[in-house]
């Protein structure tokens, strides 16, 4: 039998070619990460096919076939955020796959071409995640994807037509889903496999490339079983790990997108924190080259992000040391290492840039499904509740977001240099009849908690009943991480 | 696997030489033609048309009557008057509901009204091309677009301040829309109105934002 097909295609012989492959100084788990990036790439596109059987570009229909998924569709809410976080751990693994290529040194001759096909296959699963992010049409897909759509605008010569290109037309809308569809499930897919492709042939045509030592190992390991048993291991706690990540933090779907709520704060995904944080930590404008400004953002999203990459790409030419051992290389690593530093600072500057954003704004945070949602059916609970409550807090809150939410922000977390916050503020928990006399007769100029504020709060005794002010105060003494009294009617009647 | 001792011989003649050569060469012209022939549609296919880039052309739409009369007769403070728009999305056609504010002033409040805001009473010059011009000489009302100048939030009333406010980055402006604080480069943004027949419409027009000019990006 297994003659017979050796004599037809030749794959017995292959397969115990490819099997037998030596690895110089034996197997390790360091060599596991390309393959577990395989492992979450065939898991990306397994995912991905199934959610084309439901998922419709349109933007009628991308957040409603997104919901569908959610509600009626057996394992959707399981696969789909497989595929959320299958994004998240191929773009880790690819990162940890770069790291160790680089400091083991391993781009270098005769593996160049190879290190810049890896170069651009995650520059183009980057590119998958960018796509990818808008296809639910939910709020975070809509404003995250104005930003990025607005950046490679921004930037120089080729900005507007790059920006033309992914947006087809004056504002974002259904044909930007389709064109995003494309690029995400055909373009790039196919040219990403096409690579990884040409990558593994490459790999197994210089073989591979062993510790970083300048010396021939003496010691030889053997692909199958020794490394292929590693490889195992890492790709089933890669599985593990997505699959604990689908179950317990389901991927978040906020509400539809709204083109006119310009007021949401969008949240990019984590590997795109370290651009986010570099973007917010330049000034506006920096300087001028001839009467071209420069500003922090062109700084940020074009000539930094393109000086990385160039490094990147051109990194087996710019190191020209043949020598791969360590010690021989003390540059290199220290500076590799100091790039890995101060990414993850900007990393994390990014994410805080980002969590007080989001504090500051007014709203729609909240995802209508996967983790952080309101559980099933309190939907409905909250829509009969509000009717007929007699509950002062609960009634506080419809006066607070038609007469305070706009300057206080819904929230609770004020407007920065505006207006102060109440959540968290020992003024709005302390003495009520002092609360009580701020709404009434308003407030300006007053320093509160050390910052002072440009708007003034105007005197809102006349305009709102005095049960309405009681119903307001109560309900911010006793919202978000607030837990004061309530405050009645009779309570601001008494107050001068 | 190629049978080592089977090789093609071929001679070296000039005519040999001359045939390969030939067929080569149409070889990699026929790819060429082949592969131009499928991308240079592909790619022009992709070059936003005209159609979608069209800035549109302006639409009157009827303003909510009941809110309107409404409006005329007793608001003393700005009001939102809602109307409905129907927007050209791709191949979608979408019907929404859209708001703009009200401004009713008194003869006084009209002097005050022109003094504040200039803009709104001078001819554009420049490239700026009106379609449609605003014009609210003597009419006793203005209409602004919600959409704040700064970033495009939208801004609401402040009845106590007796001003505009954009709770986003904290932009104010005045009852008639002039820029008071905040970020913002401009006033608030003027829409044509007019009253045909006792039917009073509106124009919805996009402006850039940021800028401290008033751009016209599209009529929808």
């Amino acid at each position: 039998m297994l003659n017979w097909i050796e004599e037809r295609t030749g794959g017995i012989s292959a397969l115990k070619n490819f099997l037998t492959e030596d690895v110089p100084g034996g197997a390790s788990y360091w060599y596991v990460f390309g393959s577990a990036t395989l492992i979450a790439l065939v898991i990306q596109i397994i995912t991905g096919i199934f959610l084309t059987f439901y998922y419709a570009p349109s933007a009628d229909t991308a957040w409603e076939s997104t919901k569908f998924i959610y509600d009626h569709v057996a394992g959707g809410p399981f696969l789909l955020s497989m595929h959320f976080w299958g994004a998240s751990a191929m773009i880790a693994l690819m990162t940890m796959h770069l790291l160790q290529v680089m400091i083991w040194g391993a781009y270098k001759r005769p593996r160049e071409i190879m290190w810049v096909i890896g170069v651009i296959l995650f520059l183009l699963t980057l590119v998958l995640g960018l796509t990818g992010y808008l296809l639910p049409w939910d709020l975070n897909a809509y404003a995250a994807s104005q930003v990025s759509i607005k950046i490679a605008g921004d930037i120089p010569i080729v900005g507007p037509a790059q920006a033309n290109f992914l947006q087809d037309g004056l504002q974002m809308g259904t044909l930007t889903i389709n064109r995003f569809f494309g690029i995400h499930v055909w373009l790039i897919p196919i040219t990403l496999l096409a690579l990884v492709g040409l990558h593994l042939a490459v790999f197994r045509h210089n073989g591979a490339a062993g510790p970083p030592a300048d010396e021939t190992p003496r010691k030889f390991g053997r692909f199958y079983p020794d490394q292929i048993f590693m490889d195992t291991v890492a790709s089933l706690v890669t599985f593990a790990v997505i699959v604990a990540l689908a179950m317990w933090l389901p991927a978040p779907l906020l509400a539809k997108a709204d083109p006119t709520n310009s007021a949401f704060v969008p949240s990019p995904a984590w590997y795109f924190f370290p651009l986010f944080g570099l973007l917010n930590l330049l000034p506006g404008n920096m300087f001028s080259i001839g009467s071209f400004p420069v500003s922090g953002e062109l700084i940020g999203t074009a000539v930094v992000p393109a000086v990385f990459v160039g490094i990147l790409l051109l990194l087996p030419w710019i190191d020209r040391n043949r020598k791969r051992a360590l010690n021989q290389r003390p540059y290199f690593v220290g500076f590799t290492f100091l790039s890995v530093i101060a990414v993850l600072g900007l990393g994390w500057y990014g994410a805080a840039s980002v969590q007080a954003h989001i504090a500051a704004s007014p709203g729609g945070q909240t995802p209508v499904r996967g983790y952080g949602a309101p559980p099933p059916g309190a939907e409905q609970a909250a829509a009969g509740g509000t009717t007929t409550t007699s509950n002062p807090v609960a009634l506080g809150q419809a006066v607070f977001s038609q007469n305070c939410a706009s300057c206080h922000s819904a929230n609770g977390g004020g407007v920065p240099n505006l207006a102060p916050p109440l959540d968290n503020n020992p003024f709005v928990t302390g003495d009520p009849a002092k609360v009580i006399a701020v709404v009434d007769n308003g407030l300006h100029g007053q320093t509160v908690m050390g910052k002072s504020f440009s708007a003034q709060m105007p005197p809102w005794k006349g305009q709102l009943t005095p049960s309405q002010i009681a119903q307001v105060i109560s309900f911010i003494r006793g919202s978000w991480s607030n837990h004061a009294s309530v405050v009645t009617e009779a309570q601001v009647k008494a107050v001068k | 696997m190629s049978d080592p001792t089977h090789v093609h011989e071929e001679p070296e003649t000039p005519e040999e030489i001359s045939r390969r050569t030939f067929m080569a060469q149409v070889t990699v012209i026929a790819g060429t033609i082949v592969g131009l022939g499928v991308a240079i549609p592909v790619l022009a296919g992709l070059v936003p048309t005209k159609d979608v880039l069209d800035a549109g052309k302006p639409k009157w739409y009827p303003l909510n009557a009941d809110e309107f009369a409404q409006f005329q007769k007793t608001a003393t403070d700005p009001m939102k008057i809602t109307f409905r728009k129907t927007v050209v999305d791709g191949y979608l056609m979408n019907t929404t509901d859209e708001y703009v504010w009200g401004v009713r002033m008194t003869p006084d409040q009209e002097a005050q009204f022109k003094a504040d805001r200039p803009d709104l009473f001078q001819v554009p010059s420049g490239e700026v091309k009106y379609e449609v011009p605003v014009t609210y000489e003597n009419i006793g009302i203005a209409l602004f677009s919600p959409i704040c100048p700064h970033l495009g939030c939208r801004f609401n009333w402040n009845k106590g301040a007796q001003q505009f406010l954009c709770p986003c980055h904290g932009s104010t402006y005045t009852k008639f829309g002039k820029h008071m604080a905040g970020p913002a480069n401009r006033g608030l943004d003027p829409l044509p109105f007019k009253d045909t027949s006792g039917i009073a419409q509106v124009t919805w027009v996009n402006y850039d934002q940021t800028v401290a000019d008033r751009v016209i990006v599209s009529y929808t």
